[in-house]
């Protein structure tokens, strides 16, 4: 089998092995073992890796073949719903592999020592070569190289077809290929493991043509799926180990409190209760879960805190923004698209839209609050067992709090409750508590987060709002667009435990922390009217709220969710288009055509607008109407460019405005993601996104007042239900010719909200310019 | 000490009158299903059949069921051959017809939540063999102490999933 091999084996000779297929640079090397590993790298940087993980230099970390011609893939990346592990890189493999979707009988996942990648679970994709694809078209060419020496047929005469390789009137399935060999198969990899985007393997093997696939297209199951069904998964929150004590955490009274002292338990009623303090960190263990819970309100009742105040409070956080942040510390970026000069045509426009859109917090609000077993041994290794998208990164963290290096910390990755995007950057919440809990104790700790916890403790999406301003000229073109986003820094990667027990962790957002941590604010949101003249994007960052006030350094923390920064500006953006449209007294639709130069975005416009039965004419509706008890109808449009994919949603609602209920009646989205790779599996993403997006829209908002966040469970952060969602229409474009994939599991989410603001102005000819659009806060505007 | 009767089997339990069923059944019976989403009904990812209702096991005390039938999402497919009468051997490959359709329907993201879709899902087609879209809503949303929450946004394939359920158990396997 090809396998990573003790010693490995010269099996080519150096003449055949050197032949694999060596491109510009001499990066790029298929060979055997006679030639070291730093030779094979050529000038490619050595990957930063560490012990307890697979090999990433070595093709079969990724992929193995066995005797019996079943595959098995491997990846780091720790799928949590979309099931593009289980599904979309099992056709990927198969389809570069030339063998049956059906042949890929194993996929390891997001386990640190047993996978070689890392990185988070978005972007699983990668705009059409993720890493596993580039994987399987090395191995592909070895195999290639073996099957030509075994035949003694030229390579160029083989083709493959269900895993057997022919030519010259011969042939053998890749099973007998490698049955008692040894092959080594080194690959060049670049990138460092425990970061947010862990490695990447370099090099451009050959691909299949796309003119050539039989696999991808297809509507293949998601096997995860019949386990979960049947209740034969084992989730994160089933692992038991011997000896395990099950802990509570008690967080401090407000997020800038700290510990003045620790209440005690009640030994007569708890006698195996423990209570552990590290800091400001104070946890509570017991041998049952019932008992912990209870022993936990017990301490927490008798715990005292400092009081503090150090937040605006959810009423003034738009003023705070405005008015107090330091939006002067962080540069500011400027997109690649922005072009011409705005200013002399905004101030002499024939007419001119200027406004300001603001979006509140939200919650990834995973449907089951964060958890984590840490087994920390006496020798000083660390094993967590986890539902985590980052797990690589997750080591890294670990490692850092606890002073040690990645080598002894070891991630289990299990499946859990989505969390969108909430531990991209390494943790979830509870990770770091089980470990110091398990050090203190030393015995395996399980932490579970109430509901309580992960509503005011967790990290948020970034509340933001944005300026912005069009021209519109004498033929009612969009002469100039100049947006301003404002938004705190988005990820706050710091092991929330480790900052409350004083421990090290990486710094608190600023302008230096570097990537996605920084408290620069990128454009997230690529530009998609291209004839527009004179255009200007740039983004504004600052710190997180509270973060510099709150004594424990911890205030709103933030972190990437679904769709990350593009959703905090693509809601503007979109809803201005709308506004600039209906100021120009055009159709929403065919205004965005007019202004937009690329194929696909014209082809998802016209998509939704044709399956959506839009009749074009400009917004208000000519009969709109702000007031009264009877619902009013609207319809809005939005488009968005994402990771490869072209995304264009129409949402038609009915607004009652005495009440301010917004009803979302259908919901129409189209996609060109290029090529579809698995269209039952793209069409459950996005309708699944389609639903969020409306919670989004017309619900969520964190609530916090001057010390914390007052939001506590499911009836003060509702997110939508079966009642709330309407008439969901996806149309998937294939389309070939792009010749890649683009992702489908984010972007649904972020559509909903400018479309139906642009349906409520529609509707009533009122607009609102700020999310969530409540009953209340609607009533309120239609009232103005 | 509480007996129980979980998935046609009778249990004995050694866990304070009061601890949460949803406790008893995770660590005490290793009957994972059902999951814990919030502690306090708002969201169904706990739910268990009890006497063939759907009801919360994470505010149910264990004392308070000791004599009344728990079926967990494991229990399903012995409940479904039990009312279809299959042989043992016909038993042990089935399941439920609403396991069978929410693959078919490819139906959960995560799934976290979905044990609880399904104990609803069940509960409503034992009663409404057809219901209508109007009827699976109602079910999903005010029949129980709270709506059934889905994080992922699933309602669509949950949907479609009820009514394909429907048509294998009309069919009868």
């Amino acid at each position: 089998m090809v396998t990573m091999s003790e010693k490995p084996a010269n099996v080519m000779g150096p003449t055949l092995s050197r032949r694999g297929f060596i491109k510009a640079g001499g990066i790029l090397v298929v060979g055997f073992s006679f030639v070291g590993p730093e030779l094979l790298r050529g000038d490619t940087a050595k990957p930063t890796t560490f012990k307890n993980s697979l090999d990433p230099t070595l093709a079969s970390s990724w992929i193995e073949i066995h005797p019996d011609n079943s595959v098995l893939i491997r990846t780091g990346k720790s799928d949590f719903g979309q099931g593009s592990t289980f599904t979309a890189y099992r056709q990927i493999v198969a389809e570069e592999l030339s063998v049956p979707f059906e042949a890929i009988t194993t996929v390891v996942s997001g386990h640190t020592d047993l996978t070689p990648d890392g990185s988070g679970a978005f972007d699983f994709l990668g705009h059409g070569t993720p890493n596993i694809r580039k994987a399987a078209a090395y191995t592909y060419q070895a195999l290639l190289d073996v099957a030509s020496e075994k035949l003694g047929v030229p390579k160029g005469k083989l083709s493959v077809k269900d895993g057997v390789v022919s030519g010259g009137g011969k042939s053998i399935s890749y099973g007998d290929l490698v049955k008692n060999q040894q092959l080594k198969l080194t690959i060049p990899v670049k990138g460092d493991l425990t970061s947010i985007f862990g490695l990447t393997i370099e090099g451009n093997p050959p691909m299949k043509p796309v003119s050539e696939y039989t696999v991808i297209g297809k509507s293949f199951k998601n096997s995860i799926i019949s386990t979960k069904v049947a209740a034969k998964e084992t989730w994160a929150t089933d692992v038991r180990l011997p000896e395990m004590l099950h802990a509570r955490v008690v967080h401090p009274k407000t997020l800038g409190s700290t510990l003045v002292s620790a209440g005690s338990v009640d030994k007569t009623k708890f006698p195996n209760s423990r209570v552990i303090v590290k800091g400001n960190l104070v946890g509570v263990v017991a041998p049952t879960e019932w008992e912990a819970i209870q022993a936990a309100d017990q301490v927490a009742a008798g715990t005292k805190w400092s009081e503090w105040k150090g937040l605006p409070g959810n009423a003034k956080l738009y003023q705070h923004l405005r008015e107090e942040a330091d939006w002067t510390s962080a540069p500011i970026e400027k997109s690649k698209e922005s072009k011409g000069d705005v200013g002399p045509v905004l101030s002499s426009a024939h007419k001119r839209h200027a406004a300001t859109y603001q979006l509140s917090y939200m919650k990834h609000a995973p449907i089951g609050p964060t958890m984590a077993v840490a087994d920390v041994k006496s020798d000083g290794t660390v094993h967590i067992y986890v539902h985590n998208q980052n797990p690589q990164a997750l080591r890294g963290e670990i490692a850092t709090m606890l002073g040690t290096t990645p080598d002894h910390v070891i991630v289990h990755s299990y499946p859990g409750p989505g969390h969108y995007g909430r531990s991209n950057g390494g943790n979830s919440g509870a990770e770091d508590e089980a470990v110091l809990l398990s050090q203190a104790v030393g015995k395996p700790v399980r932490v579970q987060w109430t509901r309580a916890d992960d509503m005011q403790w967790s990290t948020q999406a970034a509340a933001a709002f944005s300026d912005v301003q069009v021209a519109i000229d004498e033929k009612g073109k969009m002469a100039a667009y100049q947006i301003d986003h404002y938004m705190p820094a988005m990820q706050d990667d710091r092991p929330v435990g480790a900052v409350l027990a004083g421990l090290p962790s990486m710094s608190a957002p600023d302008v230096h922390s570097g990537g996605v941590t920084s408290t620069v604010n990128g454009i997230e949101d690529p530009w998609v009217y291209a004839p527009v003249p004179n255009v200007t994007e740039r983004g504004h960052g600052t710190f997180q709220v509270g973060q510099k006030a709150s004594p424990l350094a911890v205030g709103l923390r933030d972190h990437s969710m679904r769709t990350p920064g593009q959703f905090q500006q693509n809601y503007p953006r979109e809803l201005a288009i709308s506004e600039a449209a209906a100021l120009a007294g055009a159709d929403a639709i065919q205004f965005r055509i007019d202004h937009a130069s690329e194929e696909r975005a014209i082809g998802v416009l016209k998509a939704v607008r044709d399956s959506s039965g839009w009749d074009p004419r400009p917004s208000p509706r000519p009969d709109a109407v702000s007031t009264g008890a009877t619902p009013v109808r609207g319809r809005g449009v939005s488009l968005m460019l994402r990771s490869g994919t072209y995304w264009a949603c129409v949402c038609q609602i009915a607004v009652t405005p005495s009440t301010g209920a917004i009803v979302v009646e259908k919901y129409t989205i189209a996609v060109d993601p290029g090529i579809v790779v698995n269209p039952m599996q793209l069409k459950r993403n996005v309708e699944g996104g389609a639903v969020m997006g409306i919670g989004h829209a017309l619900f969520e908002e964190v609530m916090f007042d001057e010390s914390g966040i007052t939001t506590e469970d499911w009836n003060s952060y509702p997110i939508p239900t079966m009642a709330d969602i309407p008439e969901i229409k996806v149309v998937l474009l294939h389309n070939p010719k792009v010749g890649a994939y683009g992702g489908g599991s984010e972007a649904a989410n972020a559509l909903a909200a400018p479309a139906i603001a642009a349906a409520l102005h529609d509707a009533t000819g009122k607009i609102m310019r700020k999310l969530p659009m409540k009953p209340a806060y609607v009533q309120a505007v239609l009232k103005t | 000490m509480v007996t129980l009767n979980v998935n046609g089997v009778r249990r004995e339990v050694k866990a304070p009158d009061d601890t949460p069923l949803l406790y008893v059944l995770r660590n005490d019976l290793e009957l994972i299903g059902p999951q814990f989403g919030c502690g306090l009904a708002q969201c169904g990812a706990c739910s268990v059949l009890i006497d063939g209702k759907e009801a919360r096991s994470c505010v149910t005390p264990v004392a308070s069921v000791a004599n009344q039938e728990i079926i967990t999402l494991e229990g399903l497919p012995a409940r479904w051959a039990k009312q279809k009468g299959l042989s043992g051997a016909e038993a042990k490959n089935t399941l439920h017809p609403v396991q069978q359709a929410w693959i078919e329907e490819q139906t959960p993201q995560c799934g976290f939540c979905q044990n609880g879709m399904m104990i609803k899902a069940t509960e409503l087609l034992e009663s409404n063999p057809k219901p209508t879209l109007a009827q699976i809503k109602e079910a999903f949303t005010t029949s129980g102490p709270s709506p059934n929450l889905c994080r992922c946004g699933t309602y669509v394939a949950i949907i479609e999933a009820v009514q394909h359920a429907a048509t294998i158990m009309a069919k009868g396997r």
